[in-house]
């Protein structure tokens, strides 16, 4: 058992749900308002330094009564402990937790895979769009129990639909030539690209 | 009197027919279907982003030709090498001379390499 | 090559003899030089790459120049399952590709989409880009990927260099499709132990 888990239940008290050993793996499980705080305390403070995110993922299980469970695996180098924190939402509900991007860089593309697959949206990602699947895909979230596993149109519309997709459409050639000197750009340009806002330039497609 | 190079045309001939006939067969065997994807710049599959119309650095250029002048005064060093350790016969320029007459020459070049040496063109930075 | 197409409205001896000859002079050339685009998405592109290796040498056939461009390759084999993100590529790719051009479908997914029945992989190729030959296997054993090789040799050299039927570029219609939608759903259809995997809700 992760010595972690006990230094959590005494800091948050009963923000902290139950704590189950999994075949030597320690898993905390948390409520939704307080994780973003939880999480920032496992990264900051000094005994406890989960400085790599090892991976953020989601459950929904074949048990429709169960809950959907947002999963956070941590690990603290210094001190060789990993760690699993857990949020259970209901999967008939709204889906969103808080991003931890701030906290943890490699956060970003997890969160957007969580997000792609399955709808979980992610309050304060600077981001978030569709990561594996296009960004203009229309079937919905893959991994939910309710997505059948062909998908929902028939092949030919989602062959349609692929062939019709612009894979770089998402860029602009603004921003691919800027890209490099983006932090030297006066502060009103950062903005307008940051808003959406991008001029074309006539050879782009 | 030109005979030696005679194998030397045939093999010449034979060169060009040969790829004017590759050109020119492909020309009328090659099926030729333009489209306007097919007419599109090469992007590993991806629509194509932008012209390809990048502006070169002009430090490039500027490598380039100063080689090309070091270049050439090093060729004129080789043939002066070889006659310079020939020199000395009775009736003909006395080694010193010939040593004087370079020296000029890579003084002139000298004083030209300093000036682009102080004028930063070596940075490539 | 249009007036040399007009030459078929004349059958004597002469001229049949004359575009028998140049058939299969063209033909043999075009066989026996077959620059291969390797559009190697996954575990067949590794047993594409043991065919080209020294054991079963590629560079017999007279492919061992592999063309990462399609400019200059003739014939696009794709090793490896193809996912719905990835089909504008092999589509564009195919585009781009110079006539006379054919297409190798090498391994299970590339041709029916193999293993994987779902909602992110084309099922086949065919319904994207034409396919000229299928291998099928998974992986195809590089023995399989030549005896598919040979018969898109013995595919080319029964073409006649005259008919432009053969040269036509199958572009994409006004719906963006290769094929009507009816057959796309025909050749998709699920197969084989796919038929009890019908999971939803």
């Amino acid at each position: 058992m992760n010595p972690s888990a006990q230094a959590l239940q005494a800091t948050f008290g009963n923000a902290i749900g139950r704590v189950v050993d999994a075949r030597g793996e320690t898993i905390v499980y948390v409520t939704a308002a307080r994780v973003r705080d939880v999480l920032a305390w496992l990264k900051q403070t000094a005994g406890q330094d989960y400085d790599y995110l090892v991976d953020v993922t989601a459950v929904e299980y074949r048990d429709r009564e169960r809950a959907l469970e947002v999963v956070w695996n941590l690990r603290s180098l210094a001190s060789r402990r990993d760690l699993r924190i857990k949020v259970e939402l209901d999967p008939r509900g709204t889906l969103a937790v808080p991003s931890v991007v701030d906290l943890w860089a490699g956060a970003n593309w997890l969160e957007r895979e969580v997000f792609d697959m399955f709808g979980v949206t992610f309050t304060g990602h600077p981001d978030l769009r569709r990561i594996l699947m296009w960004e203009t895909y229309a079937e919905g979230h893959p991994l939910r129990k309710d997505f059948p596993l062909r998908g929902r149109f028939s092949r030919s519309e989602q062959v349609r639909q692929a062939l019709n997709v612009n894979p770089e459409g998402h860029y602009s050639l603004e921003e691919l030539a800027i890209a490099e000197s983006f932090d030297e750009l006066p502060a009103e340009m950062r903005d307008r690209l940051a808003r959406g806002q991008r001029d074309q330039i006539a050879n782009s497609e | 009197m030109l005979e030696p190079y005679v194998p030397w045309l045939i093999l010449l001939v034979f060169v060009l027919v040969n790829a004017a006939g590759m050109l020119i067969l492909s020309h009328f065997a090659g099926p030729r279907r333009p489209t306007p994807v097919k007419l599109a710049p090469y992007e590993s599959g991806m629509p194509p982003l932008g012209s390809a119309h990048e502006r070169f650095s002009v430090k490039f250029y500027l490598v380039a030709m100063l080689f090309i002048v070091f270049d050439i005064e090093t060729v004129f060093l080789i043939p002066w090498a070889t006659i310079f350790f020939g020199s000395g016969a009775p009736g003909g320029p006395g080694m010193g001379f010939l040593l004087i007459e370079m020296l000029v020459f890579l003084v002139i070049l000298f004083v030209g390499y300093l000036y682009v040496w102080k004028r930063g063109a070596f940075q490539w930075d | 090559m249009k007036h040399l197409e007009t030459v078929k409205g004349s059958d004597n001896w002469l001229t049949t003899k004359f575009t028998a000859l140049v058939n299969w002079a063209v033909n043999q050339s075009r066989a026996n030089s077959l620059w291969p685009m390797p559009f190697g998405t996954a575990c067949c592109a590794i047993e594409f790459m043991a065919t080209a290796a020294s054991r079963f040498d590629l560079a017999r056939f007279g492919m061992e120049r592999q063309a990462f461009s399609p400019r200059q390759s003739d014939v696009l084999i794709c090793a490896g399952r193809l996912p719905f993100k990835l089909a504008p590529v092999i589509r564009r790719i195919y585009d781009q590709m110079p006539q006379p051009k054919w297409v190798i479908s090498m391994g299970a997914c590339a041709s029916t989409g193999g293993i994987f029945d779902n909602y992110a992989m084309v099922q086949g190729i065919d319904t994207v880009v034409p396919v000229d030959v299928y291998v099928p296997g998974c992986p195809p054993r590089p023995e399989g990927l030549l005896y598919g090789i040979l018969m898109l040799h013995k595919k080319i050299k029964g073409e006649d260099l005259f008919d432009p039927s053969l040269r036509t570029e199958h572009l994409l219609n006004d719906k963006g499709l290769r094929l009507p939608p009816e057959q796309i759903d025909e050749i998709s259809e699920p197969f084989g132990n796919s038929v009890h995997q019908f999971r939803s809700a």
